[in-house]
């Protein structure tokens, strides 16, 4: 477990190395781990934090995971955030195969639900730099920008006060990307990939987030199916610390996460 | 047609993760973050991403912080803790989440310093913040992987 940074040779020679590696500060209350701050910025990981412990694993098949196209038509705004999110997360998947086309086809479509909820014209307008790298196909450098380019614009977006909206991206990219990772453990079933997927806190938080949506957003009649799949999603993923799910719970993991981003994705009738 | 749809879909990416209305960071924030970076900088050269996200604010001699972060088994990390001025001693380490502290590699600068951990299991964690020497002042909290 113990490992150094090699730069720490030089770039950090302000520092001391302390002899004692382990943390000698006393076990904390479960009152102050309720307390712990949780912030978007530091407690959600990054997919790039996902991807790269997948590829610890073994290069999964990003191109097999791209999706076919799904309708961008919705009429309510619930429904088009959370598509929004799933969207979202497919561009990953597009950066991670290298799929320059389906990147500019999910950008058109992720355009169209943007304008729909009234995403800022300035903000679409950031990023220019990074759309010649993709079109240079620089995915290394494209992959350390992005995150970058992300977290300068949440500060716009939070300025708009659409927390609301913002959850239910949130939950439609993590039910993406929960989908799309267990499909890939699932294939190539070893007990490691399967301990990727705990993720209880975040499936908490999510659901949490849900519940507390404004009464018109939380009675819409796709987040009131999500709402209850999510519960049964956050269930697994919610496995014992000491146990890796075994291939047929992944499975089930999986039907699980497809399930509800057919929901998501599926228009309702009026 | 790329040049208008790519920058779109970046620009949305960061819908996934925002708190409501944060208060925009003051100028000792800011400094502090620019410390955190310098150090988290110096783990670039090794193959770490520095997580762009941060927390910052204020750190009370007595009173540390604990921030939940949520990790990924066989990933590296290093956390990092910048604070500025009247600080002029600061800690950083982590815990499980039982609540007990984890094996991390600690160094320490003047108002500076990082744990570096690689779980074993994945799921939640906790980074505790803390203020050792000095005066209460602004501080900021980032971490990298690889």
């Amino acid at each position: 477990m113990i490992w150094f940074p090699r730069p720490l040779a030089g770039g950090l020679a302000i520092f001391c190395l302390h002899a004692t590696a382990l943390a000698e500060a006393p076990a904390l209350a479960p009152a102050a781990l309720a307390a712990a701050v949780r912030s978007d910025e530091v407690s959600i990981p990054t997919p790039g934090e996902l991807m790269a412990a997948l590829d610890k694993l073994g290069k999964p098949d990003w191109a097999g995971r791209i999706r076919e196209p799904i309708t961008t038509n919705f009429s309510r705004r619930a429904q088009m955030a959370l598509n929004l999110g799933g969207l979202i997360a497919d561009g990953y998947i597009a950066v991670e195969a290298e799929d320059a086309q389906q990147l500019k086809n999910l950008g058109r479509d992720i355009l169209e639900i943007a304008k729909a909820l009234g995403v800022p014209k300035e903000i679409r307008d950031r990023g220019k730099s990074l759309t010649e790298k993709g079109e240079e196909k620089q995915w290394d450098v494209l992959r350390e920008e992005l995150e970058a380019t992300q977290n300068e614009v949440k500060q716009s977006l939070a300025a708009n006060q659409d927390q609301p909206l913002i959850d239910l991206v949130t939950v439609g990219g993590w039910v993406r990307g929960t989908e799309v990772v267990s499909a890939s453990i699932a294939e190539k079933y070893s007990e490691s990939g399967a301990r990727l997927l705990r993720q209880p806190a975040i499936a908490e938080s999510l659901a949490a987030r849900l519940d507390l949506l404004p009464e018109k957003l939380r009675d819409d009649p796709v987040v009131k199916r999500v709402r209850e799949k999510l519960a049964e999603l956050a269930r697994l993923v919610a496995f014992p610390r000491e146990t890796a799910p075994s291939e047929a719970s992944v499975k089930a993991l999986h039907a699980t996460a497809a399930e509800l981003t057919r929901i998501i994705s599926t228009k309702e009738k009026k | 047609m790329s040049r208008r749809l790519f920058p779109a879909l970046l620009a949305l990416l960061s819908f996934t993760a925002v708190p409501l209305a944060p208060a925009l960071p003051t100028d000792a924030e800011v400094a502090a973050r620019q410390i955190a970076l310098e150090v988290a900088g110096a783990f670039q050269n090794d193959g770490f991403k520095v997580r762009d996200g941060h927390w910052a604010g204020r750190l009370e001699k007595g009173e540390g912080k604990l921030i939940q972060v949520n990790l990924f088994a066989g990933n590296e990390y290093w956390f990092v803790l910048g604070a500025v001025a009247p600080a002029t001693k600061v800690r950083i380490a982590v815990f499980d989440e039982a609540g007990q502290p984890v094996e991390s590699e600690p160094y320490e600068g003047t108002v500076s310093a990082a744990a570096g951990f690689s779980p074993g299991i994945s799921g939640p964690y906790y980074v505790q913040i803390a203020l050792l020497e000095g005066d209460p002042a602004a501080c900021c909290m980032l971490y990298s992987y690889k």
